[in-house]
C-alpha cells in the first residue's frame, strides 16, 4: 500500500473539509456542535442530579459525562468518512476515478479517515477544554479532571489506538455505502445514535438489559471510553492498560471484519457494475 | 374559492405534494428518520433515569419528538433552496409565475406531514419502553405543539434566504448551528426558568429562539398540567404567534430582496461548488 497515495489522500480530505472557508472559521465551526453537544450532556446529568430529592450531583460523574460525550462525537465525527467519501464521491464522480486508479481506493479511505482524525482530534480537545471552564463556571464547582502531561498523553494514545475500531466500522458502512443509492447517508447518523447508547458514553452499559449489556461490554469503542477515563479522572494506569489492551484488541477483530466485508463488496460490486451507480 | 382557481395555492399544494410523497413514497425513510432522534433520546433518558429525576425522563423523549421536526427545518427548509440551486431547480422556480412564498409555505406543510410519523414513532417508542410520567392539558398542549411548529417553520423560511446567499458552506453552518441552537433552545433539559442550569442573560438570548418557548410550553402543558389562564402558558403562545408573524414577513422580505439582488448582479442562478 503506497504511502504517498494515503498521504495525498489525507490533503484531499483535509482539503474537503476546510478549503470552503479560511482555516480558522473552519476549525470554530467545527469545534461548536462537538461543544454544544458536551454541554448539552452535562446540562441533562446536571438538572437531573441537583434537582433530584436528595440532590445526587457529584463532580467527577460531570466528568464522566464530560469525557464520554466529547469522545462519542469524535469517534462519531470520523467514523463515517469512508462511507461519505464513497457516497459523496459517487455523486461528484471522484470515487470511480479513484477506484479505477491501481490500489487506490484503500489508500484513499485511509487517508480521507486520518484527514478526518486529525481535525476532529484537535477539535475535541478544544471542546474539551472550552467545556471545562464553561461548565466550571456555569455550574460553579471544580471538575476533577487529571490534567498532566502524562495523562495528556494517555488520552492522545487511546484516541489513536481507537483508529483501529472506527476504521474498521468505518469499512463496514461502506462495504454497504458501494451499493447503496439512497439510504447511504442516513445510515452514519444511526450508528453514531447506536454509539452513543452502547460505547458507554453517557451512562454505564451495565444499565442495559442483557444480552445487549454483554455486548455492549466489550465493544472496542466502549474499552477506549474506559482507558480514557481511567487516564483523565482516575489515574489508575494499570486499568488504562488493561481496558486500552481490550480496545486495541477489539479494534483489531472490528478492523479485520471490516477489511475482509469491504474487499468482497468492493469485488461484487465490481462484477454487478454499481461502483459509479447513482441512482436506485 | 377553489384550490385549482388559485395559483398560489396550487402552487403551495403542489409541494406540498411532492414533500409528502418523497416520505411516504418510500416507507423506509420513517424508519431511517426516526433514528438520531430515538436514540439521542433514548440515551439522555438514561441520563435521567441512572442519574436522578427519573420522573422527568419525559423531558428526553419530547427533545426526541421536537428534534425530529428542529432537524427538518434545517436540513430540509433552511438550506434546501440552496440545494435547488445547485441541481438548477431554483432557476425554474424563479422563472415560472409560482409565488415562492407559496412554495415555503408548501414545503413547510410538506416537510411538517413527512417528519410527523417519525417523531410520532419516537414519541410511542419512548413511551412504550420509559413510561414517563404525563398530566397534559391536551388542548394546550396541541395549541402550543401548532404555534411552535409554524414559528420554528417560519424560521426554517427566513433561514433559507439567507442560505440562498451560501455556497457550499450552507451545509458546514447548519452542522453547527444544529447542536448549538439545540443546547440553548434546551430540547432535552430546562434552558429556560427555576430548573435551567444557564445565567439569566443566556435564558433571556435563548427566549428569542421559537424552539426555546415551544419547549418550555410543551414541557409546563404535557407534564405539569399547567394550561391556558397560566402566565407562563399565555405570554409563551402570544410570543410564538407573533415570532412566527414576523420571521413570515422577514422571510419573504429577505427572499424578496436577495431575488433583486441576485438578478441585478447575475448571481441567482449561479451554482457556487
Amino acid at each position: 500500500m503506497s504511502l504517498r497515495a494515503i498521504a495525498a489522500s489525507i490533503r484531499v480530505g483535509w482539503a474537503r473539509e476546510f478549503n470552503w472557508t479560511n482555516p480558522l472559521a473552519g476549525f470554530t465551526l467545527r469545534t461548536v456542535g462537538p461543544l454544544a453537544s458536551v454541554i448539552a450532556a452535562s446540562a441533562v446529568y446536571y438538572v437531573a442530579s441537583v434537582h433530584n430529592i436528595p440532590p445526587s450531583f457529584d463532580p467527577s460523574m460531570l466528568a464522566y459525562i464530560i469525557i464520554g460525550a466529547a469522545l462519542y462525537t469524535h469517534v462519531a465525527a470520523y467514523s463515517w468518512v469512508p462511507t461519505l467519501a464513497i457516497a459523496e464521491g459517487k455523486w461528484t464522480y471522484v470515487f470511480p476515478q479513484v477506484y479505477i486508479a491501481p490500489h487506490s481506493s484503500l489508500p484513499y479511505l485511509i487517508g480521507r479517515t486520518l484527514a478526518s482524525f486529525a481535525s476532529s482530534t484537535m477539535t475535541v480537545i478544544v471542546s474539551l477544554i472550552l467545556s471545562f471552564y464553561a461548565l466550571s463556571s456555569i455550574i460553579g464547582t471544580g471538575i476533577p479532571f487529571i490534567v498532566t502531561p502524562v495523562s495528556v498523553s494517555l488520552l492522545i494514545l487511546a484516541m489513536v489506538v481507537n483508529i483501529f475500531a472506527a476504521f474498521g466500522l468505518g469499512l463496514l458502512l461502506s462495504a454497504y455505502a458501494l451499493f447503496a443509492t439512497k439510504f447511504e447517508w442516513a445510515l452514519p447518523t444511526y450508528v453514531a445514535g447506536l454509539l452513543m447508547i452502547f460505547s458507554e458514553a453517557l451512562f454505564p452499559v451495565s444499565l442495559l438489559p442483557h444480552p445487549v449489556s454483554d455486548i455492549a461490554n466489550v465493544l472496542p469503542f466502549t474499552e477506549f471510553m474506559r482507558a480514557s477515563r481511567y487516564a483523565m479522572i482516575y489515574g489508575d494506569i494499570p486499568s488504562y492498560s488493561l481496558y486500552l489492551g481490550l480496545s486495541v484488541l477489539g479494534g483489531l477483530i472490528f478492523l479485520g471484519l471490516g477489511y475482509a466485508a469491504f474487499k468482497y463488496a468492493e469485488n461484487r460490486a465490481r462484477r454487478l457494475g454499481v461502483i459509479d451507480k447513482k441512482t436506485a | 374559492m377553489k384550490l385549482h382557481s388559485n395559483p398560489w395555492l396550487r402552487t403551495a399544494y403542489a409541494r406540498l405534494w411532492v414533500r409528502a410523497k418523497s416520505i411516504y413514497g418510500e416507507p423506509l425513510w420513517v424508519a431511517i428518520n426516526i433514528g438520531f432522534p430515538f436514540f439521542t433520546s433514548f440515551s439522555f433518558t438514561m441520563v435521567y433515569r441512572a442519574y436522578g429525576l427519573g420522573s422527568y425522563a419525559g423531558f428526553a423523549i419530547l427533545g426526541g419528538v421536537m428534534i425530529s421536526f428542529w432537524g427538518n427545518v434545517l436540513w430540509s427548509m433552511a438550506s434546501q433552496f440552496n440545494w435547488d440551486k445547485q441541481v438548477g431547480l431554483f432557476e425554474i422556480y424563479i422563472s415560472s409565475p409560482a409565488s415562492i412564498s407559496a412554495i415555503l409555505v408548501g414545503m413547510s406543510l410538506g416537510g411538517i406531514l413527512g417528519t410527523a410519523p417519525s417523531a410520532a414513532l419516537v414519541a410511542l417508542l419512548g413511551w412504550a419502553i420509559f413510561h414517563p410520567a404525563v398530566n397534559p392539558v391536551w388542548p394546550a398542549v396541541i395549541s402550543v405543539f401548532a404555534l411552535t411548529l409554524a414559528s420554528l417553520y417560519a424560521m426554517g423560511m427566513a433561514l433559507s434566504s439567507l442560505y440562498l446567499a451560501y455556497g457550499r458552506e450552507a451545509d458546514s453552518v447548519n452542522e453547527a448551528l444544529h447542536e448549538p441552537v439545540s443546547l440553548i433552545s434546551g430540547v432535552y433539559f430546562p434552558s429556560t426558568g427555576g430548573f435551567s442550569p444557564f445565567p439569566l442573560a443566556v435564558q433571556a438570548g435563548a427566549s428569542l429562539i421559537p424552539l426555546t418557548l415551544g419547549m418550555d410550553a410543551l414541557r409546563r402543558t404535557l407534564f405539569f398540567g399547567q394550561g391556558f389562564g397560566e402566565p407562563t402558558i399565555d405570554l409563551e403562545l402570544v410570543a410564538l404567534a407573533i415570532m412566527g408573524i414576523v420571521l413570515l414577513f422577514a422571510s419573504s422580505k429577505a427572499l424578496k430582496f436577495l431575488e433583486d439582488k441576485g438578478r441585478r448582479t447575475g448571481t441567482i442562478a449561479v451554482r457556487q461548488r
